[in-house]
């Protein structure tokens, strides 16, 4: 592995750690306590950011995708593999931390909210995606079909998303619209900005290492491939 | 390419019909479900039309689960897959063939399926059978576009079925939704909203023939 790309990986990894923590401290002491809510809407500085950057994961595996087909750089394969990974695990954890929230705002674990139920049914796809990727054979197929699965996931977003909206909903999570409608306090919003950027650098030190394992992991392939041949 | 797909529908029409169990299995299993499902109720009770709808278009899915299955089957041995994508047509050709074929058997088990409901689950038509007709042709158009172009995903892989239905159940969430909602407002006649409903299955139906069309080519032609 080069210098180069080594302090590229190596960078984030060392930033985000004292960044969350800074952050935490930020959301402990300085952002005041929410009126109508309180203690357990601080889980909110962390349910946004992972939420917002799973997002953004599953993006940058759809462009990945499209990307891949036209060029067919491996690049682009290993990238859309790691951005859908990390995306999976942020989504799943942003999931959580709502499911904890909604319990104590709501008195119910779940509930058919379209954010919710579009954020469930983007991890199953994806999930699916990424063992369907581990069962097939061959490198170039692997990357075809990876590549088609991230762009076909990613234009279902918006209709999962209008779809649980017309679907009629028991409760209206009158709590959830409030808290993001941008009704927040100057300090709360300074404090969730920093969430944010913590959790970016984050996510990018999640990103960067899931992408050099796949680097390495295709070079041994690569090299098992190479060793083979003679004896085809 | 519209001749080369209605050639290749006809072909896999005759193979599916001819020979193999893929299209009893189908049959079967989608009847089976509705069976089954009549039991959910105390005896007596009737089954709610929404309910009834849902299994109907789970019944369906699960269908079109094998029967895409059993359309790439026929390509599966000897290296068929290369003499089709040498075919002096696009392969995109190939794709509009087995949507095609897939759609038509989606539509005789759906014939199938119907009667079913008022069998088992003691379900009526209330409501405009022409909205119902429109349903399934939007539905099913909706099923072959994306069950074709997932059977090439899924053709030579280990545990092809099982695969499938986890990568096509949550992708036809919002057809699925759709489905049921317009479905229980035909059966018990009580359709508010569905003109939204039916926007919604227009736009899945428009978004993933493009993406057939665009995808398709890529994907079936790529080595292992």
């Amino acid at each position: 592995m080069k210098e180069t790309s080594r302090r590229f990986i190596l960078a984030p990894a060392l930033l985000c750690g004292p960044l969350l923590a800074a952050g935490q401290l930020l959301v402990i002491f300085f952002a005041p306590l929410e009126e109508s809510m309180g203690l357990i809407q601080k889980i909110f500085y962390l349910h946004l950011p992972l939420a917002w950057w799973g997002l953004f994961s599953f993006f940058l595996a759809f462009i990945c995708g499209i990307l891949y087909l036209l060029r067919r750089a491996p690049f682009w394969d290993v990238l859309g593999e790691a951005a859908a990974g990390t995306g999976l695990l942020l989504a799943a954890l942003a999931l959580l931390t709502g499911a904890v929230w909604a319990r104590v705002a709501w008195n119910t674990w779940w509930t058919w909210d379209p954010r919710l139920s579009t954020t469930l049914i983007m991890c199953f796809i994806y999930a699916a995606c990424l063992l369907a990727r581990r069962l097939a054979a061959g490198p170039e197929r692997r990357a075809v079909l990876s590549s088609v699965l991230w762009i076909i996931a990613f234009l279902d977003v918006p209709l999962v998303f209008f779809s649980a909206r017309l679907w009629p909903q028991t409760i209206h999570p009158q709590v959830l619209t409030n808290a993001r409608a941008g009704g927040l306090e100057p300090e709360m919003q300074a404090t969730l900005f920093f969430c944010l950027a913590a959790f970016g650098v984050f996510w990018a030190a999640l990103l960067t290492l899931r992408c050099r394992l796949g680097l390495l992991d295709q070079a041994l392939e690569k090299a098992a491939g190479d060793a083979r041949a003679p004896n085809d | 390419m519209i001749r080369a797909a209605l050639c290749i529908a006809g072909k896999d029409l005759t193979l599916v019909c001819r020979r193999g169990a893929a299209l009893p299995q189908s049959f079967l299993l989608g009847l089976l479900l509705i069976f089954i499902f009549s039991l959910s109720g105390a005896p007596g009770e009737q089954v709610s039309a929404q309910a009834a709808a849902a299994v109907f278009w789970l019944s369906a899915l699960f269908c079109q689960v094998l029967i895409f299955n059993a359309l790439y089957a026929l390509e599966e041995d000897d290296g068929q897959r290369d003499l089709l994508l040498l075919l002096p047509c696009p392969a995109q050709s190939v794709w509009l063939g087995k949507a095609l074929a897939g759609l038509l058997l989606l539509l005789a088990a759906q014939a199938v399926f119907a009667p079913a409901l008022v069998l088992f689950l003691d379900q009526s038509l209330e409501g405009s059978a022409a909205e119902g007709l429109l349903l399934l042709l939007l539905a099913d158009l909706g099923l072959a576009a994306l069950g074709s172009l997932l059977g090439a995903l899924a053709q030579g892989q280990a545990s092809r079925e099982s695969l499938l239905s986890i990568i096509i159940f949550p992708l036809l969430l919002p057809l699925l939704l759709a489905a049921i909602r317009i479905g229980a407002g035909v059966l018990s006649g009580r359709g508010e909203g569905a003109a939204e409903w039916f926007r919604v299955l227009i736009a899945f139906d428009a978004v993933f023939a493009a993406a057939g069309l665009v995808l398709f080519g890529a994907l079936y032609g790529a080595r292992e």
